[in-house]
């Protein structure tokens, strides 16, 4: 293990690996704070140009996108209202509140910290547990897979927001979608209209740029929103830092422990995981009527837990292979072509990879940090671009990021039909996350269910048996009632600003 | 002052004008010269049928790179996934064969049209060259009580459509390897597709599968590092990257049909540009670079010219043609 450490850690001093690791960071904040841009965008975009790079260089600017643009979407939610990507979501509560009062500066340095706490505590979680973790994972069959599937699901049907049924529509669509294509166990073309570009399936990220890119600009046009800023920048001096230090660090280390657990969780990613995070800190918080108005807690727990994800998320995708949330989804396809299979065998294989990760990570989130407290104000201004040019950059990188990915025309044609069901679905107000994770996590855990009963030779009791995939199913039904009782509770206490 | 900058501006563009019409003049007749006298003049696209990172994508990769040296040209991959590589298959016959455009073709050219996923095949091609040979190869867990490839088929007889062999793919060439396997040695097993022969061998690691069929070079690193132990590889002679594995001839058996790589260009290659292509390939095949990844891929460095590569590939369809409906039709009977 500690050769390995060591390979590690010399192959991290090159010049090269730190100037592309600072180049990914720099891409991945201007993604971040660029509303309508997302890190899994950025990712996505960029793994062609790594092609060209060695791994490890390929690797250090992909995670510096990564870990640069989820505190970067920060910064247009604390000082615009307007979320960078899906993860700062529930920054924008107490972040524009804060900026508001004119504590913008304060703000911002909460979310830096916060986003740092949350990172270098998910690697830690990344690097400690997750040799555990992968010794497990090869006991997991499909059965445990379907089981970990449903518990993804779950998570996501229970937080829609106040929107829940509607939710739970959009999830049902998305699982719909996935039933496109040829048959996982029998490869029997199902709903593709005999066009062989179809029967692999309704491609998702096509679909995520559609919804997220093009559906967001389209709605901006008919909404005639501006994105404004000029909001009046008070320093944050000494005091005020210094009095705000101990609730920042409680939040940040509950929003990250609750961040780690929910990025972990296949498919649920940042946003859930800063909602979850948002509210559970609001509950142990001596002043609740703070939170949404301004609350130092609320905004570190949020930006802990939405960077947390990031170590949970990875811990997910190179131990079990599978994607913790969607950028890291990306990142498993750009790992592929470096010739590198995330799974239990990485851990055996490309030990000192591993190693590689964790450092990179944890370099990332350190310059990620330096350039959040020198740079946050000129990036910040990058996001008031008038709001025409910004939707023309989003609609072209929609088109080429789409057709990038396969080369596809068809692909692009699928991200226009997504962008105006994205559109449709905006103003019918239904909330499109759990659209994209039914299309995720529909295959997997159909062609799961069907192998795990392929191997118990049809019987259904053996699969309920497995102790696992009952802890599974039961968290699953926690999952799915908990978070729907508890935004009851507290949509009284929540701003405008949550649905979505 | 301002007239002068006006002459400037305009003789300026004249100058760029008359450049640029000259440049366009040379290299129209530039362009037509070489192009009836020398071929290749321009980059030359080569279309892989599957996402980049695998073994089709590799090969491809080093060939270009080698293609690159031998026709002094950029010879760029550029991936079209999908449909067991149909999409690519589509797109690339309906192309010019003009030579700027190639394509990787594997042993599916010879199967989506039996498979019915669709209507393309090796008559829609100009057929290139065979450059290398992918064996199946059964292996079990290193902790399974199989020694000897006849001690499975022993046990699977007594306990027919009981054992479980996992496989990359319904209608995969492992899968039907896997189902040849039981045709011949009239035993019956269950089989369990997975997401690509990694996700097979993980399970067959986890030991939710009894067995499974892959490629030899997918299964040679898990058999050294000692998780896992090939029984038999099905194939007349045995595979390079597992000398001590038995060939299923050896064992008195004779089925297995291997994945292989090759190249093929939309039909209709003017003859010249046939023979130059064929010529490069031919040179890149014998390159370090292409024998090494062969090597380390566990893979059989085999080159076969259009002529033989042809008579091949039409032996390969016919052999699709009658096997996959009938061992798909006797898998449904089974169950």
């Amino acid at each position: 293990m500690s050769s390995e450490l060591t390979a590690a850690l010399t192959q991290l001093l090159e010049a090269r690996i730190v100037g592309f690791l600072t180049a990914g960071v720099g891409l991945g904040m201007l993604f971040g704070a660029l509303p309508g841009l997302t890190a899994t965008m950025g990712i996505a975009l960029l793994v062609p140009l790594t092609f060209w790079l060695p791994t490890d260089q390929g690797l250090a600017m992909l995670l510096g996108i990564y870990c640069g643009a989820i505190p970067a979407g920060g910064i247009p939610a604390i000082l615009l209202n307007v979320p960078g990507t899906p993860a700062s979501i529930a920054a924008t509560w107490d972040g524009y509140a804060l900026s508001q009062k004119g504590r913008a500066d304060l703000a911002l340095k909460i979310n830096v910290f916060a986003s740092l706490f949350g990172q270098l505590l998910g690697v830690l979680f990344l690097a400690l547990a997750a040799f555990p973790i992968a010794s497990l994972a090869l006991r997991m069959g499909p059965a445990e897979y379907f089981g970990l599937g449903v518990f993804g699901l779950s998570l996501m049907a229970g937080v829609s927001g106040k929107r829940v049924w509607e939710g739970v529509l959009a999830g049902t669509l998305g699982l719909a979608l996935a039933t496109v294509g040829l048959d996982p166990l029998t490869a029997y073309p199902r709903f593709t209209f005999g066009l062989p570009e179809l029967l692999d399936g309704v491609a998702f990220i096509p679909v995520m740029i559609g919804l997220f890119g093009l559906g967001e600009v389209l709605a901006a046009i008919s909404a005639g929103v501006t994105p404004f800023g000029a909001t009046t920048h008070r320093s944050a001096d000494a005091p005020a830092l210094q009095r705000c230090v101990g609730p920042v660090l409680g939040s940040s280390l509950l929003g990250s422990l609750i961040g780690v657990f929910v990025g972990a969780v296949p498919a649920a990613g940042g946003d859930i995981a800063a909602i979850i995070a948002w509210d559970q800190s609001r509950r142990l918080s001596p002043n609740r009527e703070e939170f949404g108005q301004g609350s130092t807690r609320g905004l570190a727990a949020a930006c802990a837990a939405a960077n947390a994800v990031i170590g949970g998320a990875m811990t997910t995708m190179m131990t079990l292979g599978i994607p913790g949330d969607a950028p890291s989804a990306v990142l498993i396809g750009a790992l592929l072509i470096h010739g590198v299979q995330p799974g239990p065998l990485m851990f055996r294989d490309h030990r000192t990879l591993v190693w590689t990760i964790v450092l990179l990570l944890a370099l990332a989130a350190l310059v990620t940090a330096s350039v959040g407290l020198l740079g946050s104000a000129p990036l910040a201004r990058l996001a008031r671009v008038p709001a025409p040019y910004l939707w023309m950059a989003v609609v072209l990188l929609s088109i080429t990021g789409a057709y990038a990915l396969n080369n596809s025309l068809t692909d692009v044609w699928l991200m226009f039909i997504a962008g105006l069901a994205g559109f449709v679905l905006r103003k019918l107000e239904v909330p499109l996350g759990p659209l994209v994770l039914g299309l995720i996590l529909g295959p997997m855990i159909e062609s799961n269910l069907r192998r795990a009963l392929v191997l118990s030779r049809g019987d259904w009791s053996t699969i309920f048996a497995r102790p696992l995939v009952l802890v599974f199913l039961v968290a699953a039904a926690a999952a799915l009632f908990g978070p729907v009782a508890a935004l009851r509770r507290t949509q009284h206490n929540r701003p405008a600003a949550l649905s979505r | 002052m301002t007239l002068l900058r006006q002459c400037d501006a305009d003789a300026l563009s004249r100058v760029v004008l008359i450049l640029w019409l000259a440049g366009q003049i040379v290299l129209s007749f530039g362009c037509h010269s070489t192009q009836s006298r020398s071929y290749p003049s321009k980059p030359i696209r080569l279309i892989v049928q599957t996402v980049p990172g695998g073994l089709s994508d590799a090969v491809s990769r080093v060939m270009a790179s080698q293609l690159e040296l031998q026709l002094g040209v950029p010879v760029v991959c550029e991936n079209r996934p999908g449909a067991a590589g149909a999409v690519a298959f589509l797109y690339v016959v309906r192309q010019r064969p003009d030579g700027y455009l190639l394509g990787h073709g594997p042993v599916e050219i010879a199967m989506v049209q039996a498979l019915g996923l669709a209507q393309v095949g090796p008559k829609d091609m100009d057929l290139l060259c065979l450059v290398s040979m992918s064996d199946p190869v059964l292996a079990v867990h290193s902790a399974s009580s199989w020694k000897t490839f006849n001690a499975l088929v022993e046990s699977a007889r007594t306990r027919p459509g009981y054992y479980i062999i996992g496989n990359s793919g319904t209608g995969s060439i492992w899968h039907i390897n896997a189902l040849l396997l039981e045709e011949a040695t009239r035993t019956q097993f269950v089989h369990c597709p997975f997401g690509g022969s990694a996700a097979a061998i993980t399970a067959l690691l986890g030991r939710h599968v009894d067995a499974v069929v892959a490629g030899a070079g997918e299964v040679a690193p898990y058999v050294q590092a000692g998780s896992l132990r090939a029984l038999a590889v099905f194939s007349a002679q045995r595979s390079p990257v597992l000398p001590d594995v038995p060939a299923v001839r050896e064992l008195g058996w004779d089925f297995g049909t291997p994945a292989w790589s090759g190249f093929y260009a939309p039909k209709g290659l003017p003859d010249p540009v046939r023979s130059r292509l064929v010529g490069a390939f031919k040179k890149a095949f014998e390159s370090e670079a292409f024998q090494r990844l062969c090597r380390e891929r566990g893979m059989r460095a085999v080159f076969l010219g259009p002529d033989e590569f042809r008579v091949f590939v039409d032996g390969q369809t016919q052999f699709f043609e009658s096997a996959i409906p009938r061992l798909i039709t006797r898998a449904w009977a089974v169950q």
